[in-house]
């Protein structure tokens, strides 16, 4: 069976749980590079569902856009204040 | 085909109609995604004003079993779009199959979950230990019921197996998977 793209979305989804799972023991020595590793993981993870699960690859960029924008405002909001804390 | 006619074919929801399944379930996906962005916003918020307090709860926290908590929720969203397809395609009962699937590793997340709350409660951890702790667990016990609705609407929509409806039941999962991938690195693993 030739895998589809929700296979190969599904398969992206768990390379990058797994590979945020073994991003914390980076955080004591480099936790300003950790947070933005985790959260660009959280991101693309977003993207994956927003396209391929939510369907929404095929829908008006309107509503493509709104979902990404949400998910990326809210990862980028997070790194922010770790990093402005990180920094004070 | 008359004017009358395309007005009768259209449902009144404007350019809501380009998205899958029901335009009524997009007006719900977009208020609740608004309600947790503030949500997590003011969890984000309160972390950066209490760094050593929220780093210390955020330690008690066991990140494992939510780490293998989003692989399960992940595929669940998997089976889930699995459903929708052989829907789409006519496929009712491969359509109900994956659906069931879909539910039963939805209702392996909710166990996963009260069992980790039961250990984050046997440490002496609850809604009023620590701000940390309130927010831990409303957000998280928020997002718990949306599972369970979840759950409860994908039995629902496969009852009948049909695309809109099936297409209608899977954009809520979708974004219950969703909110979870982005509320997990933000609560358990990145550092105040």
């Amino acid at each position: 069976m030739i895998p589809d793209r929700l296979d190969i979305a599904w398969i992206m989804l768990i390379g990058l749980a797994l590979a945020t799972i073994l991003v914390p023991p980076l955080v004591v020595s480099r936790p300003l590079f950790a947070n933005a590793l985790l959260l660009t993981f959280a991101a693309l993870k977003g993207r994956r569902i927003v396209l391929d699960f939510l369907d929404l690859r095929s829908a008006p960029a309107l509503w493509r856009g709104l979902v990404s924008a949400w998910v990326i405002i809210v990862v980028l909001f997070a790194w922010l204040a770790s990093a402005i804390v990180a920094l004070i | 085909m008359s004017a009358t006619d395309c007005e009768q074919q259209g449902t009144g929801w404007g350019i809501l109609e380009d998205l899958p399944g029901d335009p009524m379930i997009w007006v719900l996906i977009f208020s609740e995604l608004a309600a947790f962005g503030l949500f997590l916003g003011a969890f984000v918020i309160a972390r950066a004003l209490h760094p050593a307090l929220f780093a210390a709860g955020q330690a008690t926290l066991d990140a494992h079993l939510a780490g293998i908590n989003t692989i399960v929720l992940v595929t669940s969203g998997w089976a889930a779009a699995r459903g929708a397809a052989a829907a789409r395609a006519g496929e009712r009962v491969r359509a109900r199959g994956w659906l069931f699937g879909a539910m039963a590793l939805g209702a392996l997340f909710i166990a996963v979950k009260l069992f980790e709350y039961a250990g984050e409660i046997a440490l002496g951890n609850g809604l009023e230990t620590s701000p940390f702790f309130t927010l831990y667990f409303l957000l998280t016990g928020f997002h718990l019921l949306h599972v369970g609705l979840g759950i409860v609407i994908l039995a629902v929509v496969s009852w009948g197996a049909r695309p809109e409806g099936v297409e209608t039941g899977t954009a809520f999962w979708h974004m219950v998977d969703l909110l979870w991938i982005v509320m997990f690195p933000i609560i358990y693993l990145v550092h105040p």
